[in-house]
């Protein structure tokens, strides 16, 4: 087995990466500087983010047993290092006020990407347990990290015990597998299972690996974790961890299906359809309560993995276009949503303002970030003219295509409780100001590089719901090599 | 082999079973080294030597030897023990048990059902096919479980500082850090 040149060219984005990891830390051994820290990372990921045009050359293309990429896996590695990106800017405006260690964080987040990166391109169950710890590890670091803060420590915590129990249930799910086919490979599972024979081994490894999986996607009997984790973890963590975990495993979990299909399976299909259905209405339900708007984001981003497991749940030839079109709006609408969270919680100065009551009146002294929120809103609630309504366009278009009539029901009726939420949180931004004390972002957040980000993100929403064919095509040529 | 392999299977299962349940700490660690001992020995009974010497000299003979150390270290007293037992009591643990109990009588049905409990066969794995096979098609993977530890080892390292001199002395773990002047 060798690595020829274009093996290296397709593993450049991963090599860019783990260089980065390297230089940042050398750089924080010799010196600690944190405006160089997140200036050597952002670097880093934008050299990565160009790198894949390198690699687009020589797609698709697999890379020793473990990794395939193709169009597909350079699509969501590309929507991985732009998250990534926009994590490091928010993070770099709210570490500033940060009185302890704040390099760790790029190096955690780097190799979280990195981790997500190998996971999107994994064709093989090793090289998917490698990304997936690889990219959960760092993030227990990442929630925990502002530690002498109690909730954050509880934050962190909790993610990893219960992380290792969801590794504890993919391990033995694989091992399953393996026993049952004899390969490790996402392909000759799925022809081993086309055999017959040795359903009930294969049943059971399957459904490990999906227990394990939604516990990362927090979909609905496995969500418990995700309000406190959300609610705990520093902002601009919480904003990686809803938007590059949950897309990286969900890319994975489609490549996973695409390639072992067991949509011939219906307990399987039926269990699948009934977590897709129970995270839309409960993830909805418990988002009515909440006056915290992370709290209130981790429930929306049950609901919304609910709205995306639809297209798992038709896989039909709409499916891979659905769910590359879905994340795409929600990775931009989360990504916004806490941005302007931390940014109104920056610097960092204890507990982030995440109160509802803290975003009361926002609009009467912050015009555009309280309009930056209201798109974001408006988006993540589906209302036409936004990105999020394509997302949701097409997750009922395959709903209906496959004639999966109560996952309609389900979304419509989740979509109809999301407004409401949604909308009141809106309200909140444009009432007369409280008389709390109220937290606020600084004057020149609009000059630094957090607040760009967060306002070329509302352009990017507004854009892509008024005119969204350039993304559509994108996604169109971003086929799976399968098998 | 097979006795072996059912055998040690059985030892591995009633040991952790015991790990968890016990309450005095270093008990439970030392049923731990009889769990690890009892996997290297299903490790063995499956044709992996390597992975079953690797078992020993890592976990049994390194990781568990420190835990051990570190445990009598703390020197956890009685207090904690009475916790431990608190915490085991019967309503607490009957639910989850119950279930296990059903997950338990579904897995025999389907061992009985569906697969057949044959023998034990297949090749001797040696550390060079190992070695061959590490740094042939899983080299990647090598790269990237470093970098797994690298970020293990830097989170550990920040969230497990020990900053005693550093914070002010009026600070503590329940009091979130104060910085901003506008901070509620």
């Amino acid at each position: 087995m060798n690595l020829t040149t274009s093996h290296l060219i397709a593993l450049l984005p991963l090599l860019i990466v783990s260089a980065t990891v390297i230089v940042v830390m050398l750089g924080v051994a010799w010196q600690r500087h944190h405006f160089l820290s997140a200036t050597l990372t952002v670097i880093g990921l934008n050299a990565a983010l160009v790198s894949l045009l390198a690699t687009l050359t020589v797609t698709p293309i697999q890379v020793t047993p473990l990794l395939a990429f193709d169009n597909y896996s350079v699509l969501f590695m590309a929507l991985a290092l732009i998250a990534a990106l926009a994590c490091t800017t928010l993070a770099h405006a709210y570490l500033e006020g940060f009185d302890d260690r704040r390099e760790e964080y790029y190096m955690l987040l780097l190799c979280s990407v990195l981790g997500a990166m190998t996971l999107v391109a994994s064709r093989h169950m090793t090289a998917l347990f490698i990304g997936l710890e690889l990219m959960s590890v760092p993030l227990y670091g990442m929630a925990a990290y502002a530690y002498r803060n109690r909730v954050s420590l509880e934050a962190g915590l909790k993610y990893m015990v219960l992380s290792a129990a969801a590794s504890a249930f993919l391990l033995f799910g694989m091992a399953l597998l393996y026993a049952e086919s004899g390969t490790l490979e996402f392909a000759g599972i799925g022809a081993s299972m086309n055999q017959g024979g040795h359903d009930l081994w294969l049943l059971a490894g399957i459904g490990m690996m999906v227990i394990a999986l939604g516990f990362k996607l927090s979909l609905v009997p496995f969500h418990l974790w995700t309000p406190d984790v959300y609610e705990g973890a520093p902002a601009p963590m919480s904003a990686f961890l809803a938007t590059v975990s949950k897309l990286a495993v969900f890319a994975l979990l489609i490549r996973l299906f695409e390639t072992a299909p067991v949509t011939g399976n219906d307990v399987l299909h039926t269990v699948i359809a009934v977590i897709a259905f129970a995270s839309m209405i409960v993830g909805n339900l418990l988002a009515l309560r909440q006056n915290n708007i992370k709290r209130l984001l981790g429930y929306s981003s049950i609901a919304h993995l609910g709205y995306l497991l639809t297209a798992l749940v038709a896989s039909n030839s709409l499916a891979v276009e659905t769910v590359g079109v879905y994340m795409v709006t929600y990775v931009l609408t989360t990504l916004g949503t806490f941005g302007v969270v931390a940014l109104v919680s920056s610097p960092y100065s204890g507990v982030d303002a995440a109160d509802m009551s803290h975003y009361r009146g926002l609009f009467w002294r912050r015009p555009y970030l309280a309009a930056v929120m209201t798109v974001m809103m408006l988006s993540l609630a589906g209302i036409p003219m936004t990105a999020g309504f394509i997302g949701k366009f097409y997750a009922l278009a395959v709903g209906v295509q496959s004639g999966l009539w109560w996952l309609v029901a389900g979304i419509v009726v989740g979509s109809a409780i999301g407004l409401y939420y949604y909308l009141r949180v809106m309200v909140g931004l444009y009432l007369h100001e409280g008389e709390q004390s109220r937290r606020d972002a600084t004057d020149d957040w609009g000059q630094r590089s957090g607040g760009v980000m967060v306002l070329l993100l509302a352009i990017a929403v507004l854009v892509l719901g008024v005119y969204p064919q350039p993304m559509i095509a994108l996604i169109d040529a971003a086929t799976m090599a399968t098998g | 082999m097979e006795i072996a392999f059912y055998l040690s299977a059985l030892v591995a299962i009633l040991s952790t079973f015991r790990v968890i349940t016990h309450t005095d700490a270093v008990h439970a660690l030392l049923y731990l080294i009889v769990s690890l001992l009892a996997i290297a020995m299903v490790f063995f009974a499956l044709g992996a030597p390597f992975a079953a010497a690797l078992e020993i000299i890592v976990y049994a003979g390194a990781i568990m030897v420190l835990f051990v150390f570190v445990i009598m270290m703390l020197n956890v007293g009685q207090e904690s023990i009475e916790r431990e037992r608190r915490w085991l009591r019967p309503g607490i643990w009957t639910g989850p048990a119950i279930l296990a109990a059903i997950l338990l009588v579904v897995l025999a049905i389907a061992l009985w059902g569906g697969g057949s409990l044959g023998g034990i066969s297949g090749d001797t794995l040696q550390a060079t096919e190992v070695g061959i096979r590490l740094f042939g098609p899983y080299l990647l993977m090598v790269e990237l479980a470093s970098f797994l530890l690298l970020a293990a080892l830097v989170a550990a390292v920040h969230v497990g500082r020990d900053e005693e001199r550093q914070i002010e002395p009026d600070r503590t773990m329940n009091e979130p850090a104060q910085r901003g002047p506008d901070n509620d």
